[in-house]
């Protein structure tokens, strides 16, 4: 990476994005709006069991729901009252909506040898998985996006990030998936997975990341 | 091309963009599960909706009586819907390298559920759930909500 042009290229994106008044609106009511009964629910998360954090406000107070089935309800335009739910409850109001959800996405990192779009033994190996993955799913989106170590130019390394994420592609495509659920990219070395200098060789570097969804 | 040549390149890119999303809305997902009747409103017309269709900024989501939907933003965004629901994707900002990331979604009528994506890790304060009574802010979860319009 070459340090004194990163400030530069940063400015330029930040300017971009100011240019484009990106800016969140306030949050606000709408008084005209039909009044209705609302109920928002904490739920923990399918995979991992544990929740977040959620705030419930408008104009005639908040609440926060920090614990799993915890909910508020707001009628009209009264305060938000929190209120514990049963997980049973939960599933009886949601059931329909909680089946429709899709599964999370998966991601698989392949590794490659050095200066090279060949993946490493142990990586090519993994192909199978990515494959049974990709056909579990009836509507599948694969994103593949090419990284590098920081060996050789920047320039050098977007091309041989591509490379190597068209290579997985290819594999892909060979095991019979359909070009067009693919999207492909190459960030080359400017997203390291163990961060180093510049002009440094690091195995781990030399990857490509996939996301199944 | 060289170094210079290349920012130079990076520029133009940029400044062009802008001209781009104007024109050619970027799709924010797709809809990965349907049964049963289920719509997409886009632009005041309502169309039935099947499973792998794009959605974008502003479109509408509406199920029937039987309905139910399901869809993946391209931050990872869940979104599902059960049957007599409607959601609005009022708001979808996702391109992180410009630091241009924003969610805010209507929940209009009907039972869904939120899981959240990648643009709640990275701009947390962005999100926004809407309802006709209140506002849901969230941090990293998965929020269900109800809406009975009276």
């Amino acid at each position: 990476m070459n340090a004194p042009r990163q400030p530069a290229l940063k400015a330029m994106l930040v300017a971009a994005a100011l240019l484009s008044g990106c800016a969140p609106k306030t949050a606000k009511i709408d008084p005209s709006a039909p009044p209705a009964d609302v109920l928002v629910v904490l739920v923990p998360d399918t995979e991992t069991g544990t929740v977040g954090r959620v705030v419930v406000s408008n104009q005639a107070g908040r609440t926060e729901l920090a614990s799993p089935y915890a909910s508020a309800r707001v009628t009209g335009t009264r305060s938000p009252r929190a209120r514990a739910l049963r997980e049973g409850d939960v599933k009886r109001i949601f059931g329909d909506a909680l089946a429709a959800l899709p599964p999370p996405p998966l991601h698989f990192t392949l590794f490659f040898r050095f200066d090279s779009e060949e993946l490493t033994s142990e990586s090519r190996a993994l192909v199978q998985d990515v494959l049974t993955s990709v056909k579990s799913l009836p509507v599948p989106d694969v994103l593949i996006i090419g990284h590098t170590d920081t060996r050789g130019t920047e320039m050098s390394n977007f091309e041989l990030g591509m490379r190597r994420a068209n290579a997985v592609r290819a594999i892909l495509i060979d095991a019979g998936l359909s070009p067009s659920v693919i999207d492909v990219r190459s960030h080359g070395e400017l997203e390291l997975l163990v961060p180093t200098k510049d002009e440094v060789f690091e195995p781990k570097n030399r990857r490509v990341e996939i996301t199944v969804r | 091309m060289t170094r210079r040549g290349w920012i130079v390149a990076i520029a133009i890119a940029l400044a062009a963009t802008p001209a781009i999303a104007q024109t050619q809305p970027t799709p924010a997902g797709r809809i990965k599960l349907a049964s049963g009747q289920v719509f997409v409103v886009r632009g005041g017309t309502s169309a039935p909706a099947e499973a792998g269709q794009v959605l974008l900024e502003s479109d509408t989501l509406r199920t029937g009586p039987d309905g139910r939907i399901g869809v993946m933003l391209r931050d990872d965004t869940r979104l599902s819907l059960g049957p007599g629901s409607e959601v609005r994707l009022d708001s979808f900002l996702y391109t992180p390298a410009e630091g241009r990331l924003g969610l805010v979604l209507s929940f209009v009528r009907g039972v869904a559920i939120y899981v959240s994506g990648k643009i709640a890790k990275l701009a947390p304060d962005s999100i926004r759930l809407e309802t006709p009574g209140a506002i849901v802010g969230v941090r990293g979860t998965t929020v269900a909500v109800r809406v009975d319009p009276r």
